[in-house]
């Protein structure tokens, strides 16, 4: 199905109608007479017979939830994603610690230290997800698009731990290698044809 | 001629004192002219050219930071031409500039940040061949050239205010940089003072780096508890790890006024856990009740010196603490003779001084604080330095003018000499007149072995100077003839336009001797140590019985070296038990430490104010806006100078009480970064009296005690004195810091 029937908000054409929906009653005897027909109209039956002519026609148009899944939109803001570069595999986040000095929520918590080679190593990171009020604004602050929201909106568990496993954020290095990983279309992602907009730095030499 | 000039800057009449430049009477009329490498400081590094400014009817651009103003003329700071040429300079500052903002330590309080983008730089025309520049590792300080933007004010405040002259601009163009001065790697009293000046991250603590940004960090204002310059402070407080409870970072300082050695700045983690625990609390009450005396440290604050005099009061207990006991001794003498309690100077007026004379104190490790005041004095006064004392200290080197080298013990004989060459043509009294007349100079002259050619060269170069202070050290305090030195100082400040500077100890052995009324050390059986040490210990420290909040945990004031009465904030919470709650159990009731801020001794010049009326900054000019100044107290002058008693002679190996760069007690001794030189440091004459050499394991009997170090052989030093730290012994400063000591090899 298209979404084009959903955008199309023209309520004049098309299958539109009012809803025929009675007064309320107002006299002690008109609401007498509701409860008589109510009782006695069996209007029961006349809603398990819509079901019951629905399943026997088999034109199902509900989503057979949690067999079926319906697409979720690229700007939907769901749990985290933590990215790893293409070109090397590592993780993308670089430890400035915006995303932990922007949530609202006080949600993120990073250490970082120097590593090795001098560079800066997340050493810590978690997001406490049973806080997170997926306001996307971690995604947003994130100049290194390491950070976003997936689609993963399924989030129950037994135990509120298990919401803030950074490995379960972060891209499996299986699925990396295999270039499966999604880039995020949302807010802040990068744009078709960016690269012919970048001006470049003049080099004399 | 008048001392004033006269000018507008845009069109707003100003006036400057001579001597200003346009920027600070700039500043002074709340007119902003932006700058990159200007420091309040030291003199102007002129490196950025920022601060360029018109003036009408002369061509081209002016340096508003190093030119004075002359009468009458129109300054513009701002016009089209002036934006561009700013634009510009910060283009140029910018060219291949890392961009790695992103994970940079400086990030969020850069200043290249921030001017990038005041003046608008939106693209860049200038480019220049990048090359590798790698990052250095200096110790405790770690260098990144690529990220370095050649302001030099870092080296700027290690030669003018520090004093360690350690690095030095490597010139050549684009591929300048700052390297160390006359040595491969960083060897210098690891201040940190360029880290803190550093505009960029170029300059990072080592500790520090990557492990937290600016923006994350809470900053708590409060005053350094290592010595007692009380130096102001800031300390960084962020969670550690994702779970943890907050703890330390790092340690900032407003460096655009005030500075702040090595100790304060990388010795920050002094800090103690505890949980409340009533088994150890009610035993730490029956030790006290059991006790016949309670011995604390100077590393302390006011209230809860006020607190231990109360028990003291209360209970019938002794009060033991050496240091501040044999202080308040010192500045009584001085005081029966000067007629006022506190002594006259302060370290600004060493700033502003231009003859300075420093006796019994090795300065420089004694009191960073000092030793920075007294290097602006020389960089910026051309002040006459002249160093009096038995050992050499090559920190002193290019700083002190004239060195005078004394003997060990000697110190009343070189402050009568001081005293009669100093008083010369002073109108003095009939008594001081009879006590310098009475002096036997030759005997003295010998003894000390400080000669009158050295005593008149002083009085030489000290001939023009107007502002002059006499600085008296902690040799002094524990001298057996520690009363009569006291009143010779005072005589000088009496007599002589010297003004007075005594250098205690600890960061508050001021305020202990104080408020305390102190008793003579005993060797008691039952006594509790309050971070010292006794039978039962309450302590900041982790194997005390019971374990109290250090001076970083705790809300209080402390009395610094200038008579000041500072705050110390809470950086870090602490959960266990502290001296109030003790108190409250002896009815000495309190609801917090701070209540008793109001009621320090007003007759030992302290203010009746509430803590939390005690503000604690610098001001925009640097005005000192911290706690508040002892009032100042009027004595009895009735004490007279006393005969000068006869020199002692120390001979053979002696051994010098003094701490290495960067460490002073016990709480220094705990801290992660700073280095703990543990070894007896002496020279090679040393090494062939003791019958020693370099890397034995010796044993030091001094007095009654024995120590244990390894010997370490230092080309600094000279003569038979050697030096011996304090800082992880306990030593509590109860005795005279030069001992004849005898020191045996353990095989």
């Amino acid at each position: 199905m298209s979404l084009e029937a959903f955008n199309n908000r023209n309520v004049a054409e098309g299958d539109y109608f009012l809803v025929d929906i009675e007064d309320y009653p107002t006299t002690g005897w008109d609401k007498f007479k509701r409860v008589v027909k109510r009782t006695f109209k069996g209007e029961l039956f006349v809603g398990l017979w819509v079901v019951m002519r629905e399943m026997i026609r088999f034109d199902i148009h509900t989503v057979q939830y949690p067999q079926e899944k319906m697409p979720i939109g690229p700007r939907y803001r769901a749990v985290h994603q933590m990215k790893r570069l293409w070109e090397s595999d590592t993780e993308r986040c670089i430890g400035c610690g915006l995303c932990e000095k922007i949530c609202i929520s006080d949600c993120i918590r990073m250490d970082t230290r120097i590593d090795e080679n001098s560079r800066k190593e997340v050493t810590e990171y978690t997001i406490n997800l049973g806080r997170c009020i997926f306001c996307g604004y971690c995604a947003e602050v994130c100049p290194e698009l390491a950070i976003t929201h997936g689609g993963e909106y399924e989030n129950a568990s037994e135990q509120r731990e298990h919401f803030i496993m950074y490995e379960d954020m972060l891209t499996p290095i299986d699925k990396m290698k295999a270039g499966k990983q999604l880039e995020f279309e949302g807010f802040g992602a990068i744009t078709p044809h960016e690269d012919e907009r970048v001006k470049k730095t003049p080099l004399a030499y | 001629m008048s001392n004033t000039i006269n000018f507008t800057i845009d069109g707003k009449n100003v006036t400057a004192n001579k001597g200003e430049t346009i920027l600070q009477a700039a500043r002074k009329n709340g007119v902003y002219i932006p700058t990159m490498c200007y420091i309040s400081k030291t003199s102007p590094c002129a490196s950025c050219r920022i601060c360029s400014v018109e003036v009408e009817g002369v061509d081209g651009f002016i340096l508003s930071c190093n030119t004075p103003p002359t009468e009458g003329i129109a300054v513009k700071t701002n016009s089209h031409e002036l934006e561009r040429e700013r634009q510009n300079i910060m283009k140029l500052y910018d060219v291949n500039h890392p961009l790695e903002c992103g994970v940079c330590d400086k990030s969020g309080e850069c200043d290249l940040q921030n001017m990038t983008l005041e003046f608008g730089v939106t693209q860049q025309e200038f480019s220049a061949k990048d090359q590798l520049r790698s990052v250095k590792d200096w110790g405790l300080i770690n260098y990144d050239p690529a990220l370095c933007i050649m302001c030099e004010k870092c080296v700027h405040v290690c030669n003018e205010v520090i004093g360690d002259d350690a690095i030095e601009v490597k010139f050549g163009g684009y591929s300048s940089t700052i390297i160390p001065k006359d040595s491969d790697t960083l060897d210098c009293t690891f201040c940190g003072e360029c880290i803190a000046v550093c505009p960029v991250g170029a300059l990072v603590s080592s500790d520090f780096k990557y492990t937290a940004n600016a923006w994350e960090l809470s900053r708590v204002p409060s005053t350094c508890a290592h010595c007692s310059a009380g130096c102001p402070l800031e300390y960084e407080t962020r969670h550690s790890g994702i779970n943890g409870d907050d703890s330390i970072y790092r340690v900032k300082n407003n460096f655009e006024f005030a500075s702040l050695c090595g100790a304060g700045r990388f010795g920050f983690d002094f800090d103690v856990q505890a949980e409340k625990d009533e088994t150890r609390f009610t035993a730490a009450l029956e030790a006290i009740q059991n006790a016949s005396a309670i011995r604390f440290s100077s590393i302390i604050t006011n209230e809860e010196a006020l607190i231990l005099q109360k028990m003291k009061e209360k209970l019938g207990l002794k009060l033991f603490n050496e240091d501040a006991r044999l202080y308040a001794h010192f500045m009584k003498a001085y005081a029966s003779v000067s007629g006022k309690l506190h002594a006259s100077a302060n370290l600004e007026a060493i700033k502003q001084a231009d003859a300075i004379v420093i006796v019994g104190t090795r300065v420089a490790t004694d009191n960073p604080g000092v030793r920075y005041a007294l290097t602006t004095a020389a960089r910026h006064n051309g002040a006459k330095i002249v160093y009096a004392h038995p050992m050499e200290d090559a920190l002193m080197k290019n700083t002190a003018t004239q060195f005078m080298k004394y003997e060990v013990g000697t110190e009343e004989g070189v402050m009568a000499l001081l005293a009669n060459e100093l008083l010369k043509n002073a109108d003095l009294d009939d008594t001081t007149k009879a006590f310098l007349d009475d002096l036997d100079l030759g005997y003295l002259e010998a003894e000390s072995n400080v000669g009158d050619d050295e005593l008149s060269f002083m009085s030489k170069s000290f001939m023009r100077a107007e502002k002059k202070v006499l600085v008296i050290g902690a040799d002094m305090f524990a001298h057996a003839r520690a009363q009569n030195i006291a009143k010779l100082a005072a005589t000088i400040e009496k007599y002589t336009d010297f003004s007075l500077l005594v250098v205690p100890n600890e960061v508050n052995t001021v305020g202990a001797s104080l408020i305390c009324d102190l008793d003579v050390d005993e060797d008691l059986s039952s006594v509790v140590g309050y971070n010292a040490h006794g039978e039962y210990i309450i302590a900041a420290d982790e194997n005390a019985d019971l374990i109290v909040p250090a001076l970083n945990q705790q809300e209080g004031t402390v009395v610094s070296i200038d008579n000041q009465v500072l705050p110390l904030n809470a950086a870090l919470g602490f959960d266990g038990y502290e001296l109030n709650d003790i108190a409250s159990a002896f009815d000495i009731e309190a609801e917090n430490t701070i209540d008793y801020t109001k009621e320090l001794p007003q007759s030992a010049g302290f203010k009746g104010v509430e803590f939390d009326s005690l503000e604690n900054f610098l001001g925009e000019f640097g005005e000192d806006e911290r706690g508040y100044q002892l009032e100042s107290v009027e004595c009895v002058m009735d004490g007279e100078l006393e005969e000068v008693a006869e020199l002692p002679e120390y001979n053979g190996t002696v051994v010098y009480q003094a701490n290495p760069v960067l460490q002073f007690n016990s709480f220094t001794n705990k801290t992660k970064q700073l280095e703990r030189d543990t070894t007896l440091r002496g020279s090679a004459q040393f090494a062939a009296a003791a019958k020693i050499s370099d890397g034995d394991e010796v044993e030091i009997s001094l007095g009654d005690s024995i120590q244990r170090r390894v010997f370490k052989l230092d080309d600094e030093l000279k003569g038979t004195i050697a030096l011996n730290p304090t800082f992880d012994s306990g030593y509590d400063y109860g005795s005279y810091r030069f001992l004849k000591s005898k020191i045996v090899r353990v095989m």
